[in-house]
């Protein structure tokens, strides 16, 4: 049990999953590593169909991989230690329909049953705020209050690992800040958890550490912090402007004190800056001095989402 | 094994199914409906008239007719009087089982002789043109079976009960299994402490205790309304349901072992149950048919549930005269469960 105890929370080596439909195969999962620490909040952030949720699925024993080491709290699935993985982890599903006709109340009292000692539905059903629909049936819940209760079912078991995949979405700002409380208590309670989203000012917020998964595979790693330093700049200056034809080119805004990168069109820039006030004055000057008229200036912080455009030129959501 | 977790399977499985109105209608409530109505159609009573038809040039004109006339006069026939064309409509619609032609001195009859109303109209019929020929003294006697017991009434009960077990096992227990892997629902209880002996073994109890008394409801229905007999012992009536029962919630659990879709296991459980309904004997006997046929009906778990129900209903059978065929089922439903629980995905 020592042992079991000094052992990373997970720990997954060469992760590679294969789906085939007919001819077509999908590699879901390409020789993934992460390493997750006891007591820690990590995140897998990546765009829809990067293996986030067969990464989740096969830490949580539902799916096999094709190949690769997983050890869940020092253990490892299919080894007849199955029951003793599943007593320690909470899981919420990306998509769980629970049965219709049941209470919110008798659902939590089903998944309480199963676990020999944890949390009492009581306490459960204040965790995520969801007292006062604990005689609702689960048909007439908005899609919300149905995740905060998949939430909940998760915690029931008083697990020392949780898994959440993409707990959040679809929930309002309120419901979410309110889950990321639960997550952080959860946290302080000395749990570690394991969550997959979408929303790079989530994985900012509630992240100690996050992966970065595209196509498979983990494409950065650090604190979201770490990351966002890992740019070399801070800041983005986005300027909208009538036309830079023949007046103003993107070598010119390149040569800008502080810019690190540009990308450029006929009517808008945005550079990538060190620092805002070195940056914008001599831009404003050199728009000035060219008669481009602008239309519109913009400055904002680095996210996560850039860190992930910078990686791949691409975004992490569709049309965002 | 942990007898909570079964316990809380169970009661959700049974909360679920009584509050959804349809499934608890259309599992419980309309096999009831249907034993009444067919127990009404054929309950005791004087038989109908057997529809045939007299086929004439001008039916207008028909009352001068002598062939007409002597076949209303007789009180077994419901006489209708055609033209060709309508005729033939009626007899290719079934409406009439015969059609006469001709005269009185030389009838000619048309149908087909494969159906047997067309057999019992014929003979009729024939009955009909003798005694009109030959005067009263030749009038044949005609005994009528109604004692209860032999009535159709009274083996048709105990096979709706077979079908009502039957219909249990394969919409209740089987389809609902899929639908809750649909749902990811049972993905979602893969990954608790819940081992599948468990989940399967409270799924089974929490959908499985409505059985035993619809059986016995429909068995009083038979017996209070129309006088079906109870001659055998009720312990060995409820051996049979709940056996019977176990069979084909067996068979359900099995066909539903790893469906992923809800038209799959739809289409499965009516492949299973289309031979019961012709060959297992609800309907009618099935000990008349030959050769493959009669095979198929011996396989056939539903030919066995209902011969042993109505050896407890219909004969004085004890436990001991049912003992090979509710051994044999069980053993079937031993063989569905442990394959079932073999086969069994959770997603
Ligand atoms: N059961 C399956 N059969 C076939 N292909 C699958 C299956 N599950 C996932 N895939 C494929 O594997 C890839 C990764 O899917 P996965 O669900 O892990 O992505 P994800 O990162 O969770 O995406 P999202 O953000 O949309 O939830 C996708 O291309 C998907 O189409
Ligand atoms: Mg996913």
């Amino acid at each position: 049990m020592s042992g079991a105890a000094a052992s990373p929370a997970i720990e997954l080596r060469g992760l590679r999953k294969t789906y085939r439909k007919g001819r077509q195969t999908v590699t879901a999962v390409d020789g993934l590593d992460l390493r997750v620490e006891r007591g820690e909040v990590f995140g897998l952030l990546g765009p829809n169909g990067a293996g986030k949720t067969t990464t989740v699925e096969i830490c949580e024993g539902i799916t096999a991989p094709d190949g690769g080491q997983v050890q869940i709290l020092g253990r490892q699935w299919r080894t007849g230690v199955d029951t003793e993985i599943r007593s320690a982890i909470g899981v919420c599903l990306q998509e769980t329909k629970f049965h219709d006709k049941q209470t919110v109340r008798e659902t939590l009292e089903l998944f309480a049953a199963l676990f020999a000692r944890g949390r009492s539905v009581d306490e459960v059903l204040g965790l995520v705020s969801l007292q006062e629909k604990a005689g609702a049936r689960q048909k007439d819940l908005s899609g919300g209050q149905r995740q905060r209760l998949a939430v909940a079912t998760a915690l029931l078991g008083a697990p020392e690992l949780l898994f959440l995949d993409e707990p959040t979405t679809g929930l309002d700002p309120q419901s979410r800040r309110q889950l990321w409380e639960v997550v952080r208590e959860f946290q302080r309670g000395g749990g570690t958890v394991l969550l997959t989203t979408h929303y790079m000012e989530e994985a900012h917020q509630l992240c100690d550490r996050v992966a970065v998964v595209d196509q498979g595979k983990v494409i950065a790693l650090g604190s979201p912090d770490e990351l966002i330093r890992s740019l070399g700049a801070a800041h983005f200056v986005e300027c909208d402007v009538d036309d830079f034809a023949g007046k103003l080119g993107e070598q010119e805004l390149r040569a800008l004190p502080g810019v690190q990168a540009c990308t450029f069109a006929p009517t808008r820039a945005e550079l990538t800056v060190a620092s805002v006030h070195t940056t914008v004055p001599a831009l404003l000057e050199l728009l000035d001095a060219r008669a481009v008229a602008l239309r519109d200036l913009a400055t904002r912080h680095a996210t996560l989402e850039d860190v992930f455009v910078s990686l791949t030129g691409r975004h992490l959501r569709e049309g965002a | 094994m942990n007898p909570r977790a079964v316990w809380a399977v169970a009661k959700a499985q049974f909360r679920e199914f009584w509050r959804t109105p349809e499934a608890v209608f259309w599992t419980y409530g309309f096999p009831l409906v249907m034993t009444v109505v067919l127990g009404f159609a054929f309950g005791p009573k004087p038989p109908d008239p057997v529809p045939i038809a007299v086929v004439v040039a001008d039916p207008a004109a028909a009352d001068s007719d002598p062939l007409v006339a002597v076949l209303r006069h007789d009180a077994r026939l419901s006489v209708e009087v055609l033209d060709a064309a309508a005729a033939d409509r009626a007899l290719v619609r079934g409406r009439v089982g015969l059609l006469v032609h001709g005269s009185v001195a030389e009838p000619v009859v048309r149908a087909d002789p494969t159906r047997p109303e067309a057999q019992l109209a014929g003979l009729v019929v024939a009955r009909a043109l003798r005694d009109a020929r030959d005067g009263p003294g030749v009038a044949i006697a005609q005994e009528v079976e109604d004692r209860p017991g032999s009535r159709y009434i009274d083996f048709l009960v105990p096979g709706l009960i077979g079908l009502n077990l039957l219909g249990a096992g394969m919409w209740g227990f089987g389809f609902n299994l899929v639908q809750m892997r649909t749902q990811n629902l049972l993905r979602r209880l893969s990954v608790t402490p819940l081992t599948r002996g468990e989940f399967l073994l409270g799924y089974l109890m929490g959908r499985f205790v409505l059985v035993i008394p619809e059986a016995i409801v429909i068995a009083l229905f038979g017996v209070l309304l129309w006088g079906v007999p109870f001659r055998g012992s009720w312990l060995a009536f409820l051996l049979v349901v709940a056996v019977g029962g176990f069979a084909f919630a067996g068979l359900g659990c099995l066909l539903a072992s790893r469906a992923r879709t809800t038209e799959g296991v739809a289409g499965l459980m009516n492949l299973c149950q289309l031979p019961m309904w012709m060959l297992g004997g609800v309907f009618f006997a099935n000990e008349n048919l030959r050769g493959p046929m009669r095979w198929a009906a011996e396989a056939l778990p539903l030919t066995h549930i209902n011969r042993a129900l109505r050896d407890v209903m219909l004969e004085p059978g004890s436990v001991l005269d049912i003992a090979v065929p509710l051994a044999g089922l069980g053993l079937f439903a031993a063989l569905c469960f442990g394959l079932g629980l073999r086969l069994f995905r959770w997603q």
